[in-house]
């Protein structure tokens, strides 16, 4: 019974950071259609700007986010006004032109960090990195705990945000229905700017909290990258909460393989990939929205 | 002596995300007819003709095509057995050229056709609708009076036995519109029996010889063009609309 | 073009092709023969991945498991003895069985979805490779000794090159090579006119990735070992991606361009020690550059640079390769 607790604790506070990791990829998917594959640099770049901050000026990580969070989203409004824009539209859906461009900019932010920081492994030790605390019988890592509240905090602006701002409310509606928030006078070019600010600052917001929980080199990200893609095919990219729940249900399978399986930690990696794929095929559609639809009919449509 | 329809639509329904699209449609084609299909926007036709020919698959009822059940079948299965439609907004292969497009229907419909004689087949359906001259000519090159006749000779090529014609005459003028009407004629006396979707209401009333009227997904009428237009439902359904169906 | 002429045609370039290759080792030294037998080895992976991903318009970036998958097939093999070269139709097929595997669940996807589905299968498949010990775990296999013939995996890997160039130019020319090109603009539109899309793109896949595992055994055969990190990696996966986009995706004269211009980039790389470590720049900036400035390659900067030389047109513009 302990063990089943300390299993779905674990869970949750994993799941915070993943909600954080995922909502990145799916504000850019919901509003562009664009599957960005360069989510993965920018989760690297944000723990490497972290990691920068905290060994040059021994800033606190959880604090750096108060910098590394406008920065990046400046950096997403430029990636988006640089390159996206440039690509051609697709009207039908995702295109594979945006796949490869994505791709190509994480090749070369990965080359940027092995040129700037080298290739070793580099991690953040701070005073209470080793510390932990006892949670109801179960022990927890201060920076996971830390971790947890940081994702919950940005979660909960987040959603205040796209509930609340003129630009937050355009963003839910043209994820919901791009035609209708189109033909309602939504400018395409402003809110996807914004879009991809977000989600680029969220992706790094998430880098750098995952910077205080693992070792990373410039190759890191690919993994995560692959759990993101899951938890937003399973959850819907609709609403903060449902990324929320996606996160916990991948969380969970992952502690419940770890603890009650004797998989090896390697093989959880399989698992996240197969899931994927498993999720894709039975949901090869709008994979995204099957939820978003069902949810969708029990609320009305403001 | 009644002879067995070619195709046989009983009470199919589908829906799209919540919205009903078609609700219980039921009718039958004769061999060797022109059966036009008409309704206000909305109504169901092309989704109608998607079900037909395994686009998308009906939620319930059931298709007969030369007495056999199809519904259900993958598009590519039914048009090998004869049964093939043309789309509403064109959907050219843009980077091949116009007889590279209609030998992939000469290839892979049902008249399989190889080599020597595909190619006779794709220069004949190229003469039939007046597209020989552009024969090499990029399909993204091709003006919307072209493309349509594109459409159609793509189709043909697949030497269908049925042939669905989604508003073809959509965006034509007066003149490329009587021009159609009789292409449409001629391909019926070839054999093939034609439905025709169509929002030209007069072309339609000219060259049908029976008629299918649907609204929001319901059948409301079926039969001889005259009839059909002077149904108070007809014109209470088209009430408001630009067309005008007069008796 | 009717079929008997194109084939003839095709034939007779590819024996040409072959008896220039093979004359090499009569005039260069081993040294830049084993550069050829890189850059042939680099032919065949991007000419067989644009079966499936320039004609079919299928990408996967998932194809070092099919390289992973001959190699590993001919190693095993032959530490039980079996002569290596005999290996291969084995190999081909334990590739084709694979594509199958993969293909039927992901074929439903569409466009990147189904990418990004190969690109999870691929990582999955390393992942398990490293972890069973048959395989010999992440220390990888050796093969038995006495095995290499440099003379013969030289013929071996140019032949296998010139023959899946070949065939590329053939199946191009054949109402397959437009039935995949219809499948790569619209599907729906090719479904609608009777063309089993399914089918035909479970059948290049398993072409391409038969034709992939042959030089993944020839890659086992003269390096004489292999580990997952060397056959099953995700860099080799991409690479062989981006060698046909750059060069021009869905003609057959692009992968091979692109193989040549990779190959030699990185040999020179290789060679300046400040560079090596810059590959991922380049093959990043050269993505960046190809989606947004010229999507169909080398061959499309050839083709603009072709019709702005000429002022008189020699007829339609031949359309990629």
């Amino acid at each position: 019974m302990r063990e089943l607790f300390a299993v779905l604790l674990n869970s949750l506070l994993a799941a915070g950071l993943y909600a954080t990791m995922s909502y990145g990829l799916a504000v850019i998917y919901g509003v562009m259609r664009i599957i960005n594959l360069a989510h993965a640099g920018i989760l690297m770049l944000g723990a490497y700007t972290t990691y920068a901050l905290f060994s040059r000026f021994g800033l606190d990580p959880f604090l750096s986010l108060l910098v590394v969070i406008p920065s990046f989203f400046g950096i997403g409004v430029l990636l988006y006004v640089t390159m996206i824009r440039r690509l051609p539209r697709s009207e039908t859906g995702a295109s594979i032109e945006s796949l490869l461009l994505l791709f190509g900019v994480w090749l070369v932010l990965q080359n940027l960090a092995y040129a700037i920081w080298g290739g070793d492994t580099q991690s953040i030790l701070t005073s209470y990195t080793m510390k932990s605390v006892s949670l109801w019988g179960v022990r927890v890592g201060v920076p996971t705990i830390a971790v947890f509240v940081a994702s919950g905090v940005s979660l909960v602006v987040l959603e205040t945000v796209l509930r609340w701002t003129d630009p937050g409310r355009a963003i839910r509606a043209v994820t919901q229905n791009r035609e209708a928030a189109r033909m309602s006078g939504v400018n395409a070019a402003r809110i996807s700017a914004i879009a991809f600010g977000i989600g680029t600052a969220f992706a790094a917001a998430a880098g750098s909290m995952l910077a205080t929980l693992f070792a990373f080199t410039p190759d890191f990200g690919r993994s995560f990258l692959l759990k993101s893609f899951c938890i937003i095919v399973l959850a819907g990219m609709e609403s903060v909460v449902g990324v929320a729940a996606g996160a916990f249900v991948l969380a969970l399978l992952e502690n419940v393989a770890g603890v009650y399986t004797s998989i090896p930690t390697s093989f959880q990696d399989a698992l996240s990939f197969t899931l994927l794929v498993v999720a894709l095929v039975m949901f090869p559609q709008g994979l995204l929205g099957v939820f978003s639809r069902l949810a969708m009919r029990r609320r009305r449509l403001t | 002596m009644p002879a067995e329809p070619i195709l046989a639509v009983r009470r199919i329904s589908k829906r799209y995300e919540g919205l009903v699209a078609l609700a219980g449609v039921e009718f039958e084609v004769a061999r060797g007819e022109i059966f036009g299909v008409i309704g206000p926007n909305g109504a169901g036709k092309t989704t109608l003709f998607s079900c037909l020919v395994g686009a998308t698959a009906p939620r319930s009822g059931r298709i007969y095509f030369r007495g056999e059940r199809i519904d259900g079948l993958p598009n590519h299965a039914i048009v090998q057995r004869g049964l093939v439609r043309t789309h509403q907004i064109v959907r050219p292969f843009r980077e091949m050229t116009v007889a590279e497009n209609v030998s992939i229907g000469a290839h892979f419909g049902s008249g399989k056709r190889r080599r020597k004689d595909a190619e006779e087949r794709v220069h004949e359906i190229l003469t039939r609708t007046a597209l020989s001259g552009r024969a090499g000519a990029l399909a993204g090159t091709l003006t919307i009076g072209e493309l349509k006749r594109l459409e159609i000779a793509r189709a043909l090529a697949t030497e269908p036995q049925v042939l669905c014609l989604d508003e073809v005459m959509g965006g034509l003028n007066p003149s490329e519109i009587v021009g159609a009407m009789s292409l449409i004629r001629a391909i019926r006396d070839s054999g093939v029996t034609v439905l025709m979707i169509e929002h030209h209401v007069h072309a339609v009333r000219g060259i049908s010889d029976r008629i299918l009227v649907l609204n929001f997904g319901r059948k409301i009428a079926e039969g001889k063009p005259a009839e059909v237009m002077r149904d108070p439902e007809v014109v209470k359904a088209y009430l408001g609309e630009e067309t005008t169906v007069g008796a | 073009m009717t079929a008997p002429r194109s084939l003839l045609r095709v034939l007779g370039s590819a024996a040409l092709a072959l008896a220039l290759l093979l004359s090499f080792p009569l005039v260069f030294d081993r040294g830049t023969l084993n550069d050829i037998w890189n850059l042939a080895f680099a032919v065949v992976l991007a000419s067989s991945w644009n079966l499936l991903g320039g004609f079919a318009g299928q990408v996967s970036i998932g194809y070092s498991a099919f390289i992973g998958i001959g190699a590993y097939t001919t190693a095993l093999l032959a530490l039980r003895g079996v002569d290596p070269y005999a290996t291969l139709p084995l190999a081909a097929a334990a590739g084709s069985l694979f594509s199958l595997i993969v293909g039927l669940p992901t074929f439903r996807l569409r466009g990147p979805y189904f990418t990004i589905a190969t690109i999870g299968v691929s990582e999955a498949v390393r992942v398990f490779a490293a972890g069973v010990s048959f395989t010999g775990g992440s220390s990888g296999l050796r093969m038995p000794a006495g095995s290499f013939d440099f003379g013969r995996n030289y013929t071996a890997m140019v032949l296998l090159a010139v023959v899946v160039v070949a065939l590329s130019a053939f199946i191009r020319a054949r109402p397959l090579g437009r039935a995949l090109s219809a499948i790569r603009q619209d599907i729906d539109a090719a479904e609608a006119l009777g063309v089993d899309s399914t089918k035909y793109k479970l059948g290049i896949h398993a072409l391409s990735a038969a034709l992939v595992a042959v030089a993944g055994s020839l890659f086992a055969i003269n390096f004489q070992y292999i580990s997952p990190g060397s056959v099953f990696d995700f860099r080799l996966s991409l690479t062989i991606v981006l060698m046909p986009i750059v060069g021009g995706l869905g003609t057959v004269a692009g992968p091979v361009l692109g193989a040549v211009l990779f190959g030699y980039l990185q040999i020179k790389m290789l060679s300046m020690p400040a560079l090596r470590d810059s590959y991922l720049f380049l093959y990043g900036a050269l993505l960046i550059a190809v989606t947004l400035f010229e999507p169909k390659g080398l061959v499309g900067l050839f083709d603009r640079a072709r019709r702005l030389a000429s002022r008189s047109m020699k007829g339609p513009v031949p359309h990629a390769g």
